[in-house]
């Protein structure tokens, strides 16, 4: 008997999952020892990987501070992973308590666990589903209630872009969520560049990730800045993460080493 | 509003503070709010380093808040107990004898509530992660579960109307076998389908028609529940009736289904009414198998079926042998006619004017490898009812004026061959075509060929099986009326048809024993007529010399019958005409 596309999978926690690898490099203990094995060898490779998950926090944190100062309530929030310490709701929330937040990842886990923390909060929620499908994150009736399309909305794909590679048309991806967008909406994105980089380290770093469900595909500010066709970019563009709009000027000293490049985009109109 | 001196130096602690924990853990807060933060707990150590007694519990506390608000790593630890080790004191001012003694006892208590809420922080993760696991496994094991279980409900049930479809049927028939085989239980079948319903997708549209099954399927379903019903596909579905206790019990099933199908049906405001057929089969389990079972019950149908619908029919094991080998008699056909199993028998037409042989009607036989030579009315049926006949018929008829043509050598006067030809035959186009090429081929002049037909031919009234006959005839061919006398006997189309004889149904003769009976009278008339309409007659089943007198009397042209010959190879019919004895 064949399995049917629609049978869901198993929960392989035998596997590292990015998801917690992330929560790993954020001083997490939402971990299991495959992941934590994973992450090392991450760090051996890439020693500031922990410096980059941190700097990306940030980067979110402030991105969601800034979007909800521009009036933004309604957040979309895919390849959420763990939640770990500053989740958006928390930010957003904290801000403006009326923002309304979905999360949605394709680790079931990670969703499993969103589903704990977020249970008695109305104004937050998780949907388990893959960024390449976003015709299906669109119509997920649980998106449907939480978020009114006719309203700006925010998106954030935040470090997850770097899990999508070209072959599974990103910016097809990015352009079916932006079509179902209203006018003032945003779009927040931040992937992993090896601008600058060292090819050997890339080469170790994408090693590490092939232990995954999620291989590694780095890319460029150019690569990058494309993804943000048909939105307006904000002040100051496609940047290290920790340039973008920092609280201090020290904050985005050695910039690059974050190796993660983000902006955020404005839909016009 | 100035600051005081105490607040402004523990600000500048407060800040080298923040810095030190920079980078040590990602801290979800801005600057400011880090070193609002750190500011209050700076103030609360330096109260502490400032009272008698020393409160240690500060210690823990101010620890545990920092956990609390994620400044939670190793480092963290480390890079705080050094900037109050090596600041506090100095930035803010604070002696006395003891400072020293008393900051180690409160750094002490900071690392060991540090130590503590880490832990405490670190296990509730773990059992956080490790409860998401469970719950997603748990999650994808359930959905797996049900999606089995829809998969396997889509594989066994019929997606129109739901009920369980042919697999489903066919497991539950077989293990309703098995179980009942063993204690001797009975179980009972009912095939059912729809009455035409093909005319009521041709009338109201696919999409009504459909809904009309699945409005079907649900009374039927209600109507003999708790049987199971399955579709088995089209039109057709079929009841299973476990723990039979004997007929009846599959009779009523039956009957409630029927009765469930009788009201109409209102679909998109059609009114379709429905009927059904229904084949009932029950018998010991033990006695038959599930597809005997089913075999059994779809045969049984289609006695329903031909004998009107809208009913119930049940098995009856005679007639299904008998209806079962005459399919495998029908089946064997094709071949006996690939094999050569087929040949011909002659039986003369005698003049009754002389005791000359007129003509021969060409019979056929089968030799069939295991039944022996078979008589037509055992096949011919058979092979008009699956429209054989037009291949057999064909043969027959080529095969008649192969070996007519060879006659002449041996007579004076050969013999015609006369034919029959079926319905179908006559009313295929290209009859014309086939008998032209086969007097061609065979060189048999067109008038020793008789075509025999029957008055049924006629009867549908349509014109090209007249006209096929009329170029026919215009060619030389001979044209009969077998059995003329027994069917419709309609004489208008002797009038229209280039007949040249009709040859009387045997029933009339056998009539003649009596003098003076009715049945002299008829053929009397029927003579005079043909006579009238310059046909000859020849009569059918002559048997005995008093019988053949009658009919010389009465002016019958010819005869036919065990008196004059019965059926033989042709070479043995020639052979007594070369003898010179009389037929």
């Amino acid at each position: 008997m064949q399995r049917p596309d629609w049978a869901p999978e198993t929960i392989d926690v035998e596997r590292p999952s990015v998801a917690r690898m992330y929560d790993y490099y954020l001083g997490g203990s939402h971990n299991f020892a495959v992941d934590r094995a994973a992450a090392q060898a991450m760090v051996a490779a890439v020693p500031e990987a922990p410096l980059m998950a941190q700097a990306n926090r940030a980067f979110l944190r402030r991105a969601v501070q800034y979007l909800t100062a521009a009036g933004i309530r309604q957040f979309l929030d895919i390849g959420s992973g763990i939640p770990t310490v500053g989740n958006v709701h928390e930010i957003a929330q904290r801000h403006a308590p009326d923002s309304r937040v979905v999360y949605v990842d394709v680790d079931p886990v990670a969703v499993a666990h969103s589903r704990e923390i977020l249970a008695g909060n109305d104004s937050a929620t998780v949907v388990q589903e893959d960024l390449r499908h976003p015709e299906r994150i669109l119509a997920h009736p649980d998106v449907r209630a939480m978020i009114d399309f006719d309203q700006p909305v925010a998106v954030l794909v935040v470090a997850v872009l770097h899990f999508v590679p070209d072959d599974d048309r990103p910016a097809e991806v990015l352009r079916a969520l932006r079509a179902a967008l209203a006018p003032g909406s945003y779009l927040v994105l931040s992937q992993a560049s090896d601008d600058g980089r060292d090819e050997a380290e890339r080469a170790e770093a994408e090693q590490v990730y092939r232990r995954t469900d999620s291989p590694l595909w780095v890319r460029s500010r150019a690569e990058l800045t494309g993804f943000f066709d048909g939105f307006e970019l904000i002040e100051p563009g496609v940047v290290w993460v920790p340039q973008w709009r920092p609280e201090t000027p020290e904050s985005a000293e050695d910039a690059e080493r974050a190796v993660f490049l983000g902006g955020v985009g404005r839909l016009g109109g | 509003m100035g600051e005081s001196p105490e607040a402004a130096s523990g600000g500048a602690f407060a800040r080298a503070w923040a810095k030190a924990l920079w980078g040590t853990s990602y801290l979800p807060m801005t600057q400011a709010q880090l070193e609002g933060l750190l500011q209050r707990l700076t103030d609360l150590l330096a109260q502490t380093l400032r009272t008698e007694p020393l409160d240690l519990r500060v210690g823990h506390r101010v620890a545990t808040e920092l956990v609390a608000a994620h400044i939670a790593s190793a480092e963290a630890l480390g890079r705080t107990l050094e900037v109050i080790q090596l600041r506090l004191i100095r930035d803010l001012d604070l002696a006395g004898d003891d400072v020293s003694d008393r900051m180690a006892r409160l750094l002490a208590a900071v690392a060991t509530g540090y130590a503590r809420a880490l832990r405490d922080r670190t296990l509730d993760e773990q059992e956080s992660i490790r409860r998401a696991a469970m719950t997603a496994r748990a999650e994808a094991e359930l959905a797996l579960r049900a999606s089995e279980a829809r998969f396997r409900h889509q594989a066994t049930h019929d997606p129109l109307t739901d009920l369980p479809n042919r697999t489903l049927f066919a497991e539950r028939l077989a293990a309703a076998v098995d179980a009942a085989a063993g204690g001797g239980r009975r179980v009972g079948l009912c095939f059912l389908d729809l009455d035409r319903f093909k005319r009521i997708n041709d009338s109201y549209g696919h999409q009504i028609g459909d809904r009309a099954l699945v409005a079907a399927a649900r009374r039927l379903s209600r109507a003999v529940e708790p049987h199971l019903v399955a579709r088995l596909g089209g039109d057709a579905f079929v009841i299973l009736v476990e723990r039979s206790t004997g007929t009846g019990d599959v009779v009523a099933v039956a009957e409630a289904a029927l009765a469930a199908l009788a009201e109409p049906v209102l679909v998109d405001g059609h009114d379709v009414t429905i009927t059904g057929s229904v084949g009932i089969v029950e018998r010991r389990a033990a006695d038959s198998s599930p597809d005997d079972l089913m075999r059994a019950a779809g045969s049984t149908l289609n006695w329903a079926k031909t004998a009107g619908g809208a009913r119930w029919a049940l098995y009856d094991a005679e007639r299904d042998d008998q209806e079962q080998a005459r399919q495998a008699l029908s089946a064997a056909i094709p071949t006996g006619l690939e094999r050569g199993e087929f040949f011909l028998d002659y039986q003369p037409l005698a003049s009754l004017h002389d005791g000359s042989l007129l003509g021969v009607e060409a019979l056929v036989r089968w030799r069939h490898p295991q039944l022996g030579v078979l008589r037509p009315d055992t096949f011919i049926g058979l092979a008009e009812e699956t429209g054989l006949i037009v291949p057999l018929g064909g043969w027959v008829l080529a095969e008649a004026c192969r070996e007519a043509v060879g006659w002449t050598a041996a007579t004076t006067r050969p013999p015609y061959v006369s034919v029959n030809l079926a319905v179908r035959q006559v009313r295929r186009p290209g009859l014309v075509q086939e008998v032209r090429a086969l007097l061609r081929r065979t060189g048999l002049p067109p008038d020793r060929l008789q075509l025999e037909i029957t008055e049924s031919t006629m009867m549908s009234g349509a014109e090209e099986p007249v006209r096929a006959l009329r170029t026919l005839a215009d060619l030389g061919v001979r044209i009969a009326i077998d059995d003329f006398g027994t069917g419709y006997s309609n004489l208008a189309y002797l009038r229209d048809l280039p007949v040249t004889e009709l040859k009387v149904a045997g029933e009339f003769v056998r009539g003649l024993r009596a003098p003076e009976a009715a049945d002299e009278r008829i053929l009397a008339s029927l003579v005079s007529l043909a006579h009238a309409l310059n046909l000859t007659v020849t009569a059918e089943g002559v048997e005995t010399g008093g019988q053949a007198d009658r009919l010389r009397a009465i002016g019958c042209d010819a005869g036919q019958g065990w008196h004059f010959g019965r059926p033989a190879p042709a070479e043995n019919i020639l052979a007594r005409v070369k003898e010179g004895a009389p037929c």
